[in-house]
């Protein structure tokens, strides 16, 4: 077994035994354990709550050197720091390396002793807290920051909708 | 799903009434792999981690990973301490382990009594009082130190009832504030025990039982330096300043494959250098042979011999993928799975609705070539534009007007 695969299977575990609350998490089939999926709870007192937002997680090979790259499937999620594709844009899953725009302190970035449960934290609260400073939706990103309430309304609508309701 | 739940981990205490044991245990595993310290080295901002997954990091990136700050190889310097402490621990943890999950199934099954009845005449029961207070506070300190989860549940656990048979029974400790040797079982002050224990005959050893993991087989010699001269490090070298030909040689010379482009004679290179130095780090080296098959793993999963590109875009493809030079070179794959489609289509058409119309299979096999293609590779800009692969950090943001 490899370096990564180990250390997957450890973090599997943990998390399975002790998930943080409102997060899952696993591999999709555990013959791949470079292949997540997790389920994220929309946290309370946001507009995301009550939602249960589903996303994947792909690991490089030299995983935990590398970070992986989170997607949320299935519609996508209507918030700033989230491309259209559900693609996940957040400092923790970026490697230190350049940063073009200076804008993220290296202390936030992917280092091998993060892990899927602290990206899967972050990411709950960046649902809660969006970063406009680096939009990777610009339309969610203006709309959060000049008509808020229409913003939070079209959010709950989404949550809404994938609940099937 | 039984094999991912065999590999132990600190949340194996969390089911237990040792809830605390987590944090101390966490605390004795690396942050890198989440394995127990394995040669335990530490940095010069006063990090450990395993010898290997530190020379692994700084290789790739000259930083500490928790801190951050600078480093490099040679400032690591062994950790004999937390190496004894996690030996010590793996000795105790199965026994442990096994004690503190017995109070559970005491209930039902007979620990050891074979044919006793369900009342265990033998045993004596105990009441424990679980104090919220105490274990709290207990807790704090370590908490602190493991950095590596937040919060610990305590795990609410109702009175808990512990079995004791008898043999425990009989080892009543007085509270006098000394401690036994684990050997001779002679009462002495704490601070006095290990230097004891080096003279320590043992001669009490044979009349108690071992019966909560012998420590008999973990007496601890005094920690003496390896006797054999050890092994010489490798040096670093710039890779730069090599041309292909002697880069070759070196690695022929080291006695590792040296076949392959330019980029995977250095990564290999760098590998067997973290494994061969991090080896040097160990109280029993390993053989040449085994580290040789330790790079043979490395070669199969990330290296030359690895399914994909270990590049860390093997996730996502990058912006300048020449998509005309793939569909070309797959053209007749693609076909034939098209083909294969319309096949399968055209029998589950036939099999619901008898006589359904050719058209539709055609129209399908039009979307197939088209749209896959097109779909992928806009989300492969926006991946590479997040992600900064262009080289020039395209980035949403640069379009974004406040």
């Amino acid at each position: 077994m490899s370096i990564s695969t180990n250390r997957l299977f450890r973090e599997y575990k943990t998390l399975s035994t002790n998930p943080p609350d409102g997060i899952q998490a696993g591999p999709v089939n555990e013959d791949d354990m470079y292949l997540w999926e997790a389920l994220i709870e929309g946290p309370i007192g946001t507009p995301y709550e009550g939602g249960v937002f589903a996303a994947e997680l792909k690991f490089p090979k030299d995983y935990p050197l590398s970070p992986p790259t989170m997607r949320f499937v299935g519609g996508g999620v209507w918030h700033p720091n989230v491309y259209p594709n559900g693609t996940v844009c957040i400092s923790i899953l970026h490697p230190p390396g350049d940063d073009p725009n200076h804008y993220e302190h290296a202390s936030e970035r992917w280092s091998p002793i993060q892990s899927v449960e602290k990206i899967l934290i972050s990411v709950m609260s960046m649902l809660a807290e969006p970063n406009d400073e680096s939009p990777a939706n610009v339309e969610a990103a203006k709309m959060w920051r000049e008509r808020r309430s229409e913003y939070e309304r079209k959010v709950r609508g989404e949550v809404r909708k994938g609940l099937g309701l | 799903m039984e094999p991912t739940f065999d590999i132990p981990d600190s949340t194996d205490w969390l089911s237990t009434p040792l809830t605390l044991l987590a944090p101390l245990e966490s605390s004795l595993r690396c942050q890198v792999c989440k394995d127990f310290f394995d040669n335990p080295v530490i940095t010069s901002c006063s990090h450990t981690f395993c010898s290997l997954c530190i020379r692994r990091c700084l290789s790739t990136e000259g930083k500490c990973p928790t801190c951050r700050s600078s480093d490099q190889e040679l400032k690591l310097r062994r950790n004999w301490a937390v190496q004894e402490l996690v030996e010590g621990f793996n000795l105790a943890r199965p026994s442990l382990l096994q004690l503190a999950r017995r109070p559970a199934e005491g209930d039902r099954v007979t620990v050891d009594g074979g044919g006793q009845d369900a009342e265990h005449p033998a045993f004596k029961k105990r009441k424990i009082e679980q104090e919220d207070g105490t274990q709290t506070g207990a807790g704090e300190g370590i908490r602190t130190r493991s950095q590596r989860r937040g919060v610990v549940r305590q795990i609410e656990t109702p009175p808990i009832e512990i079995v004791d048979d008898d043999i425990q029974d009989d080892a009543y400790i007085p509270d006098d504030g000394l401690v036994a040797c684990p050997v001779c079982q002679r009462r002495m002050k704490n601070e006095a025990v290990f230097r004891h224990l080096d003279t320590c005959t043992g001669s009490r050893a044979e009349t108690r039982p071992a019966a909560f993991g012998s420590l008999l087989t973990a007496s601890r010699r005094p920690f003496q330096e390896v006797t054999e001269k050890p092994p010489d490090r490798l040096p670093h070298i710039h890779y730069s300043i090599l041309k292909d030909t002697v880069l070759r040689k070196k690695l022929k010379d080291l006695g590792i494959p040296n076949w392959g482009s330019r980029a995977l004679l250095e990564r290999r290179h760098k590998e067997w250098m973290n494994l061969w130095n991090a080896n040097c780090d160990s109280k029993t080296p390993k053989r040449k042979t085994e580290l040789l098959r330790e790079l043979d793993t490395w070669e199969r999963t990330q290296g030359g011999m690895s399914t994909t590109t270990p590049d860390p875009s093997n996730s996502v493809m990058r912006k300048d993928f020449d998509s005309a030079g793939w569909s070309a070179d797959y053209n007749t794959d693609f076909k034939q799975l098209i083909a294969s489609a319309r096949k399968k289509n055209d029998a589950e058409v036939r099999s619901t609705i008898p006589g359904a119309s050719q058209a539709e299979p055609d129209e399908l096999s039009s979307t197939l070539i088209v749209e896959p293609p097109t779909e992928a590779q806009t989300q492969i800009d926006r991946c590479s534009e997040r992600l900064g692969w262009s080289g020039k950090g395209a980035r949403g943001a640069d379009s974004f007007e406040p």
